[in-house]
């Protein structure tokens, strides 16, 4: 291996490793960026339930109400300011009430609930409701009511929906499908392009030309096929 | 027959190359090549930009008044023809005109991004820029390096994988390449002495677009060979602008290249000033005081190679990015004249990757709209609701003070790209000395 290829090489390494771990960033949820992120990300560790809220360095409420038919054993507060966070701690009710500004990041709460079979969130911003900046459990997982419910198994269940039910992958997926004929000839044009590059290239120093051209079109309808059969599982 | 098809062959790919099984198998291969990263963007990005101008297409359309658009007549006129014929091809794009028609651009935005074919509309869209893109790869060729077939091959290759046209025209999706491709047509005749068709088509482009009448003196200059001419072509120049200005204003009764004067290209000119007293009215326009400086200076040229006119063009252009507030798809209008300089000197090849690196960073001055939404038509949910670059930037640093740093290394490397343009005109005087002494022993 040449000097240069092995430099090319690590480049597109590299290049690939960061672009997996920005997607990766972006899908799980609880990843967010205090003072840039905008909105309230909630997820469960170790049976505690964590609640945090960030907005781009502009002044902002958040405030709201968790109830449960369980019980609030323990609470923990983060990044809390006395005197202008004020947060109410009851046997199976929180209400809370916090405000970021240029300085003030991200706030938030862990607390931990026990023999409950639901959550219930009433979570707003600016004394309104927001539900696309409400993430819980995921980024863009968000409730479909002002004041939503969630079950105990409900962060469990969301860590089995696979990668491609999530998005951005799931609406890529499904303007691909629900655009099929689109995507086959697009597909069997860049099929195309490809085959003449290779049959310039590779096949030009071959035997058999033509069987290798062949060939090249069998794979790439093959291709097609399979992408039909990939996408129609893909959508569900 | 055969011959009918060699002398089409060499009308396309230039006698040149054409002639040499070799080069013609090289250009293929970079076509190819040029052709297949153009589709992959195809489909899925776009800046909003493109939208308005099928918008305004789609409303031309609907009033059936091929004069609607005010500002540029011509660019509306081409994407108004085109969507009729797509849209008679295929009738699907009819579904579409609901949210073409729509006013509210938010609301338009979110509806073309959530349309499930969105990605055969981007496609159809954008194919029309890629038709003249072809055109203009095949054009530059025939610039300079006659009988080099590998420097013209080399100019082919620097077109077709420029980072900035692709960019510019198949993520961005600007339609600057259609007015690039009149403007190139104009060199050319230039380049056959046909004063004034070069003179009359560079017109257009300056109706297509603002940009070609900044070197509108500079092809004066190079045509004219007597004081005469210098006289014949300027009113020619000039009677071509008016005479498509009142082309449309007889026939759509609305002016065509005044209402360009008072748009935000012009202003970009000006933006750049030095007061001389503070609190005054005095100041000196930079780019002005500059461009007058470049013009002077090739009019001062005795002998105007087509070479030293296109390299004169590279530098307008990167002084023009280099001094003057501009939109990311200006900096395409540098590029045809680059790629020639690239064959001579590699650097500015390198320098120009720098540009585009640069510019991705420049963007962020546009904020969201020519960032994260360029992507949204994959999933616009999640390109609204993620985290934008500049909350990220502003949350550890002055995103305005972030961005202007790389905006002064930009300038910096403009700059330095037009001195490195010079110093190949001083190189091609020479050589023009050279053969006329050669010539004469």
């Amino acid at each position: 291996m040449t000097g240069k290829t092995f430099k090319i090489k690590i480049i597109i390494l590299v290049s690939l490793l960061v672009l997996i771990s920005l997607l990766l960033a972006g899908c799980t949820g609880i990843f967010y960026i205090p003072g840039a992120s905008y909105g309230y990300y909630i997820w469960e560790e170790n049976n505690s339930i964590f609640i945090e809220w960030s907005v781009d360095k502009k002044d902002t409420e958040f405030n709201g109400v968790i109830s449960t038919d369980g019980k609030i054993t323990a609470y923990k507060l983060k990044n809390w300011e006395e005197g202008d966070d004020i947060i109410e701690v009851g046997e199976d009710r929180i209400e809370f009430s916090a405000a970021l500004s240029s300085q003030d990041y991200s706030d938030g709460f862990i607390f931990t609930p026990q023999d409950y079979t639901y959550l219930e969130f009433d979570l707003e911003i600016n004394n309104g409701y927001e539900l696309s900046r409400v993430n819980v459990g995921g980024f863009l997982e968000n409730p479909k009511d002002d004041v939503f419910r969630i079950g105990k198994d409900y962060f469990s269940q969301l860590e089995m929906k696979p990668w491609y039910r999530k998005h951005p992958f799931s609406e890529f997926f499904y303007k691909l499908s629900a655009n099929k004929y689109f995507t086959f000839l697009y597909l069997f044009i860049l099929g195309i392009i490809i085959i003449e590059i290779l049959r310039v290239t590779v096949i030009a120093r071959r035997k058999r030309k033509i069987m290798w051209v062949m060939i090249s079109y069998a794979v790439l309808i093959i291709i097609e096929i399979c992408i039909y059969f990939i996408l129609r599982f893909l959508t569900g | 027959m055969k011959k009918f098809f060699n002398k089409i062959g060499s009308l396309i790919v230039t006698r040149e190359i054409f002639e040499d099984k070799k080069s013609l198998k090289t250009l293929y291969k970079y076509f190819l090549g040029g052709l297949l990263v153009r589709f992959i963007f195809l489909p899925f990005f776009f800046e909003r930009d493109i939208l308005s101008t099928y918008q305004r297409a789609a409303e031309t359309l609907y009033t059936k008044n091929l004069g609607l658009d005010n500002l540029q007549i011509l660019t509306n006129m081409i994407h108004s023809i085109y969507l009729f014929i797509i849209k008679s091809i295929f009738p699907a794009i009819n579904q579409l005109f609901s949210v073409l028609l729509e006013k509210d651009t938010w609301i338009s935005w979110i509806e073309f991004n959530s349309s499930y074919n969105i990605f055969t509309t981007l496609t159809l869209f954008k194919i029309l820029y890629l038709v003249f893109d072809i055109g203009c790869m095949f054009l530059i060729m025939r610039f300079s390096f006659d009988d080099e077939p590998e420097n013209k091959l080399r100019v082919f290759k620097f077109w077709i994988f420029n980072p900035i046209l692709l960019f510019v025209v198949y993520i961005f999706a600007r339609h600057d390449i259609i007015a690039v491709f009149t403007t190139l047509v104009a060199l050319l005749l230039a380049k056959k002495d046909r004063k004034y068709w070069a003179i009359g088509i560079l017109a257009i482009g300056i109706a297509l677009r603002f940009f070609p009448i900044m070197i509108l003196p500079l092809l004066v200059l190079y045509l004219a060979r007597t004081k005469k001419d210098y006289i014949i072509l300027s009113l020619t120049g000039l009677s071509g602008i008016t005479a498509v200005e009142l082309l449309c204003h007889f026939i759509f009764g609305k002016s065509v290249i005044l209402p360009l004067l008072k748009t935000q290209h012009f202003e970009y000119f000006l933006s750049t000033k030095f007061d001389l007293v503070t609190g005054s009215h005095s100041s000196i326009f930079i780019f002005i005081a500059a461009y007058i400086f470049i013009i002077l200076s090739f009019l001062h040229i005795k002998k105007k190679s087509f070479d030293l006119l296109l390299n004169y063009g590279a530098i307008i252009y990167l002084a023009y990015v280099g001094i003057c507030f501009f939109h990311p798809q200006y900096v395409l209008w540098v590029v045809p004249f680059l790629v020639i300089a690239f064959v001579r000197r590699k650097s500015l090849l390198y320098y120009n990757w720098l540009q585009f690196v640069l510019l991705m960073v420049i963007l962020i001055y546009w904020g969201d709209l020519v960032t994260k939404f360029v992507l949204a038509p994959i999933d616009y949910r999640y390109f609204i609701y993620l985290t934008g670059i500049i909350p990220i930037i502003e949350r550890f640093y002055d995103s305005a003070k972030f961005v202007n740093i790389f905006r002064s290394i930009f300038t910096g490397v403009s700059l330095w790209m037009v001195y490195l343009i010079y110093k190949d005109n001083k190189k091609l005087m020479g050589n023009e000395l050279d053969n006329n002494r050669l010539g004469k022993v």
